[in-house]
């Protein structure tokens, strides 16, 4: 039996959270009004789309995404206060001039015979890009200073990957003939071009590489 | 994308047909029927015509539902950050997602009463409401006024559900009855919260409702005697923040409207 005032370490064995993270707290805020910024484009765009498409499937599943993205944005904009931006406005903004472009460019198509256009823009561009995002951010913090951010994360991606192979079903249900084949790789290609001229949906460094990112903060413990 | 989709712009499939409301409250046969002394005309199981009825209301619910969606939805996206608080999109956004499973509800429960898609004509009252200018209208327009006449719908079918024996319908009802209330009270809250210091903005927003109450109280379509199929659901509009002065003008409105509708027709009700 185990001696209760036997000292134990503060981390079980098997416990190999580390400190620090990539990002500091004002970077992570930056970040995470990013991602409330582009989550809230992304639910209104599904949100009036629903009327314009006549596929009865399709409607009903732009509804229940559009949902699951404005949770998201709930989740990142009471995440903001905790990160010292009381007035969450402030930060909620697009990373640079090209991600507007790109929403711009995501939410032009409107016409009932356009659901593929609308389709490709959000589950195979800026949805594989969000996932992305996430999972970098996800994978480079701290799972002890910034649990709360990972918490969402974690609920966020769920959400993020079930819609994504939802929508690419019916993409794929809808796509059946070689010119529907290259309509939705223009739209692809177009799109893509956008989002990779704003760097990712945190522009420059979405992903890692040239970030432009401060220094991370707190000391190596490991 | 624009701003504001007008009705006839609303996206369907092959199997919709479209009418206008205004014909077919117009159309002279409505008389005749009128005149046709049926007894009460509560959506009983004895009556003779309930179960083509109930399979008629049943696919009218479906379009309301399918309408409910994409006016919510188009709420979430006619108006920028600056207009409309985050917290009402947020509102909006959650009632899309529980209307797209009232679509889904309602299309098993048409199925299963033995109706399908377009057996029925569709008329797109609901979501002209949905496009008013103004957010807090469409508050009042659409969440107080139609989603309240839900409501009262979704119970009038429930009670037929239990009256009938199918716990089908009367268990899907009453989780859709849950929903409703729901967002009867997010119209009731937000009408509040928007117009605090607004007294004169409110009054325009209620006499918006009153309107719309008015002409869907459709000649004797909703109300609280045996001449109305769709009964006024008291406690549950008191759970979505009505007063009992409100459902006591409604009830009001609703004897005006059928009043009217029998003037018009010409019943003499001795
Ligand atoms: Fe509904
Ligand atoms: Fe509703």
């Amino acid at each position: 039996m185990s001696e209760p005032r036997q000292p134990r370490a503060a981390f079980a064995p098997w416990d190999r959270r580390e400190l620090p993270g990539i990002f500091g707290v004002e970077e992570t805020a930056r970040r995470v009004g990013n991602y409330k910024w582009i989550e809230m484009r992304l639910f209104e765009a599904l949100g009036g789309w629903v009327a314009t498409v006549p596929e009865l499937d399709v409607k009903l599943v732009l509804g229940r995404h559009c949902y699951h993205h404005a949770w998201h944005s709930e989740l990142w904009d009471k995440r903001l206060p905790e990160l010292r931006e009381m007035k969450t406005d402030r930060l909620t903004l697009p990373p640079n001039d090209e991600m507007i472009a790109f929403v711009d460019a995501l939410r032009e198509p409107e016409a009932p015979e356009l659901t593929i256009e609308k389709l490709v823009g959000v589950y195979r561009v800026l949805l594989p890009h969000k996932i992305a995002a996430y999972t970098y951010h996800q994978n480079g913090s701290s799972r002890i200073t910034d649990a709360p951010t990972i918490r969402s994360f974690g609920f966020i991606l769920q959400d993020e990957l079930e819609d994504w192979r939802e929508g690419e079903m019916l993409l794929q249900s809808l796509i059946e003939t070689p010119d529907e084949v290259e309509r939705a790789a223009n739209r692809q290609r177009e799109l893509e071009k956008l989002i990779v001229a704003a760097g990712g949906i945190a522009g420059p460094g979405t992903i890692g590489g040239e970030t432009g990112v401060p220094a991370p903060e707190g000391v190596a413990v490991g | 994308m624009k701003k504001i989709l007008p009705p006839e712009e609303l996206a369907r499939d092959a199997r919709f047909v479209r009418v206008n409301i205004q014909d077919t409250i117009a159309d002279p046969r409505q008389a005749k029927v009128s005149e046709r002394n049926t007894g009460s005309a509560k959506l009983e199981p004895d009556r003779p015509a309930a179960a083509d009825r109930a399979r008629q209301l049943m696919h009218g619910i479906f379009m309301g539902e399918v309408q409910a969606l994409e006016g919510a939805g188009r709420t979430t996206f006619d108006f920028t950050d600056e207009e409309v608080p985050f917290q009402l999109k947020l509102d909006m956004a959650r009632q899309s997602w529980d209307e797209s499973r009232h679509c889904e509800i309602s299309v098993k429960l048409a199925e299963h009463m033995g109706t399908e898609i377009g057996e029925f004509a569709e008329a797109t009252f609901l979501y002209e409401a949905a496009c008013a200018p103004d957010a807090l209208l469409r508050l009042t327009g659409v969440n107080r006024a139609l989603e309240g006449l839900a409501i009262d719908v979704f119970n009038t079918m429930k009670l037929f559900g239990d009256h009938s024996g199918d716990p089908v319908l009367a268990a899907c009802e009453d989780w859709m009855l849950a929903d409703e209330v729901t967002h009867v009270k997010m119209g009731s809250d937000w009408l509040r919260r928007l117009t605090e210091n607004d007294p004169e903005r409110r009054e325009l927003a209620l006499e918006f409702q009153r309107t719309v109450d008015k002409l869907f109280s459709l000649g004797g379509f909703r109300g609280e005697t045996d001449d109305n199929p769709i009964q006024l659901a008291r406690r549950f509009r008191e759970l979505a923040g009505f007063s009992t002065e409100e459902i006591d003008e409604l009830s009001e409105v609703t004897a005006e409207a059928q009043a009217e509708a029998e003037a018009a027709a010409g019943v003499n009700k001795s």
